[in-house]
C-alpha cells in the first residue's frame, strides 16, 4: 500500500544519477532532500540538466541509478496507481507549456480536477475563478492553439497550481509573461508555499533570484549544489 | 471501474483519427458476415431440431402395392392391408395417431417427380401410413414390423432414421465449420480494433503524455479509447446488420424454392431475428473491450 508519509521529505534524492539511452550521465550522484514547504529556485546554463532533474521530480522518467523517493516511497518499487495519485499532488509548469493545443483554456485547467473525478459544478467554479485571477477570463473558450505565448504560459501555471497540489515544479514560469505580470505569478507561487506547498522553479532570471530571497539548487559538471540566499559567489553561472 | 464522466472528456481527439472510417467498414463487413452466417447456424439449428424430433416422434408405414394382373383386385388388396395396419397401429398404446394419406396427398408428394397430368390412378402407387408416436415412447421396430407383416405382408416399415441420420450429421457438420467462422470473424475484428488502437496511441502519444502528468490514470485514458470505438462499433454493426437482413430474406426465399420439405423445416424463429438485430450491440461491447484492454496493456509499458 502506497501512502503520502506527511513526515518524509516531499521528494528525496540519494545517489542518483541519469542518462539517456547510451549516452553519457547528465547528472551524477545527486543528493538532494526538498522538505514540506521549502522554497527554491534551480539554476545551472542551459544542458545542465535542470529540466531532467525537474523530470524526476515529477515522475516523468526514473533515474538510471540511486533512489529517488516522493512522499516517502521510492519510486522504483511504485505502482502505476500510486504514481498517478502521487502526481495529482505534483503541479508543474513546463518550459514548452505542455498544454492540449485542441481543447479550450478551461478544459485546460480543468484537466486536473477532470483527471481527479471532480464534479462539473465545482470545476466550474474554480477554474473559472483562477482564469481570472491570471487574467484569461475572457478567452477561457477559446481553443489553446490561438492563444499568444504569454497567455499560455498563464494557462499553464493556473493548471499547475487549481488542484492546490503539495508541491510546485516550475520550469521558467515568467520567460514569456510580461514583466508586470511577473510579479503577480510570483506572489501566487510565494502565497501557495505560505500555504505549505514545496515550490521549485527553474529559471536564468537575474532579477527573479535577486529579489527573492531564496536558496538555490546550483547544477554544474554533472553535480548539484546548494546556495543558500545572498551566498552566490563568482563561480556562480546561471 | 467505469465512470459514466470519463467517457464525456474528449481530451483526446479520437474522432478526427483517420482510422475511423477504416475501423467502421470493417466492422460493417465483419457484422454483415457474422449476421449472414448467425442466420445460417440458427437456421439449420432449428432444422436439426425439426428432424429430431422426426426421428424419435414418427414414423411412416409403406403398403406396397400388391402385384396383380387385375389391376382393381390388386388395388383392393392394397386397401386392405392398408386398414388392417392402421388397426394395428391405433390398437397400440405407443400411438398418438395414425393417418392414412389419401390421394390428394399422395398426388402431392409424387408431383414434383411426376409433374402435374400424370394421374397415379394409373399408377401402381403405394399406400402411405403416417404414425405420430408419445414421447419417449419405447417401440422394439423389428417385433413391430413382424406384427405388421402378419397382419398387412405387404407393409414396409420406415422409422427415418438410417438416412435422417446421415442428414443431420453433416448438418451438424456445417454448424460447426459455420461457428468456426463465426470465432473468426470475432478475431480478425478484434485484432483490428487492437491494431488501430495501438496506432492511434501512438498518435496520441503527446496528449497521453500529459493526461499522465496531470495524475490520469490509464482507466481515464481506456475509458476515452473505449467509448469512441464503441460508438463505431455501433455504428458498423448498424450498418453491417442493415445490409445482411435483405441478403438473409433473399437466401430464404431461394430456399423456399426447393421443394421436398427439408430445407423448408430451416426457418428463423423471433429469437433468431432478435439474436441478429442485436448484433450491434453485440459489435459495440466487443470493440468497446478490445480498445480498453489494448490501451490498459500498450499504456503498462509506459512509465
Amino acid at each position: 500500500m502506497f501512502e503520502v508519509n506527511e513526515k518524509e521529505p516531499v521528494i528525496e534524492m540519494e545517489k542518483v544519477c541519469i542518462r539517456y539511452g547510451q549516452g553519457p550521465e547528465i547528472l551524477t550522484n545527486i543528493d538532494l532532500t526538498l522538505e514540506r514547504g521549502s522554497f527554491h529556485f534551480l539554476t545551472g546554463k542551459s544542458g545542465a540538466g535542470k529540466t531532467s532533474l525537474l523530470s524526476m521530480m515529477y515522475l516523468a522518467q526514473k533515474p538510471s541509478r540511486g533512489r529517488v523517493s516522493v512522499f516517502g516511497n521510492n519510486v522504483n518499487f511504485t505502482n502505476r496507481n500510486a504514481l498517478s495519485m502521487f502526481r495529482r499532488r505534483i503541479g508543474v509548469v513546463f518550459q514548452d507549456f505542455r498544454l492540449l493545443e485542441h481543447v479550450s483554456a478551461f478544459d485546460n485547467v480543468a484537466l486536473p480536477l477532470r483527471v481527479c473525478g471532480m464534479g462539473e459544478k465545482e470545476i466550474r467554479k474554480r477554474v473559472t475563478e483562477l482564469l481570472k485571477w491570471v487574467e484569461i477570463d475572457r478567452s477561457t473558450s477559446a481553443i489553446t492553439s490561438t492563444l499568444s505565448g504569454g497567455e499560455k504560459q498563464r494557462v499553464a501555471i493556473a493548471r499547475a497550481v487549481i488542484n492546490r497540489p503539495d508541491v510546485l515544479l516550475a520550469d521558467e514560469p515568467t520567460g514569456n509573461v510580461d514583466n508586470d505580470i511577473a510579479p503577480k505569478l510570483m506572489k501566487l507561487f510565494i502565497e501557495l508555499n505560505k500555504l505549505g506547498t514545496t515550490v521549485v522553479i527553474a529559471t536564468h532570471n537575474e532579477n527573479l533570484i535577486r529579489d527573492f530571497k531564496y536558496p538555490c539548487i546550483h547544477l554544474k559538471n554533472h553535480g548539484l549544489r546548494i546556495i543558500k540566499a545572498g551566498e552566490r559567489g563568482s563561480d556562480v553561472e546561471i | 471501474m467505469w465512470k459514466y464522466d470519463n467517457l464525456k472528456h474528449r481530451e483526446l481527439p479520437l474522432s478526427k483519427d483517420s482510422s475511423n472510417l477504416f475501423l467502421k467498414i470493417m466492422i460493417s463487413i465483419s457484422v454483415f458476415l457474422f449476421a449472414v452466417t448467425l442466420a445460417g447456424v440458427l437456421a439449420i439449428n432449428s432444422m436439426l431440431i425439426n428432424w429430431n424430433s422426426s426421428i424419435l416422434g414418427s414414423l411412416t408405414v409403406q403398403i406396397i402395392p400388391v402385384n396383380s394382373s387385375d389391376r382393381q383386385k390388386a388395388r383392393d388388396e392394397t386397401i386392405v392391408q392398408e386398414q388392417r395396419a392402421v388397426a394395428m397401429l391405433e390398437a397400440m398404446p405407443e400411438t398418438i395417431k395414425v393417418t392414412p394419406l389419401n390421394e390428394d396427398q399422395l398426388q402431392h408428394l409424387l408431383r414434383p417427380w411426376l409433374g402435374d397430368d400424370v394421374n397415379i390412378d394409373d399408377l401402381p402407387t403405394p399406400r402411405l401410413i403416417d404414425v405420430k408416436i408419445k414421447p419417449r415412447a419405447e417401440i422394439n421396430f423389428k417385433v413391430l414390423a413382424e406384427k405388421l407383416a402378419s397382419v398387412a405382408p405387404q407393409a414396409s416399415l420406415d422409422n427415418h432414421k438410417l438416412w435422417l441420420n446421415k442428414l443431420i450429421n453433416f448438418a451438424a457438420g456445417i454448424k460447426m465449420l459455420a461457428l468456426a467462422v463465426l470465432l473468426l470473424v470475432i478475431c480478425v475484428t478484434s485484432g483490428a480494433i487492437f491494431y488501430t488502437t495501438q496506432t492511434s496511441l501512438g498518435l496520441h502519444r503527446d496528449v497521453i503524455e500529459i493526461l499522465h502528468l496531470m495524475g490520469a490514470k490509464d482507466t481515464y485514458i481506456a475509458q476515452q479509447y473505449a467509448g469512441r470505438t464503441a460508438i463505431l462499433g455501433f455504428i458498423g454493426g448498424i450498418i453491417g446488420v442493415a445490409l445482411a437482413v435483405p441478403v438473409i430474406f433473399l437466401i430464404a426465399h431461394m430456399a423456399g424454392q426447393i421443394e421436398g420439405g427439408i430445407i423448408n423445416e430451416a426457418h428463423l424463429s423471433r429469437g433468431a431475428w432478435t439474436a441478429i438485430t442485436s448484433l450491434p450491440i453485440f459489435s459495440a461491447l466487443i470493440a468497446m473491450q478490445t480498445a480498453y484492454y489494448t490501451v490498459k496493456k500498450t499504456l503498462e509499458r509506459m512509465m
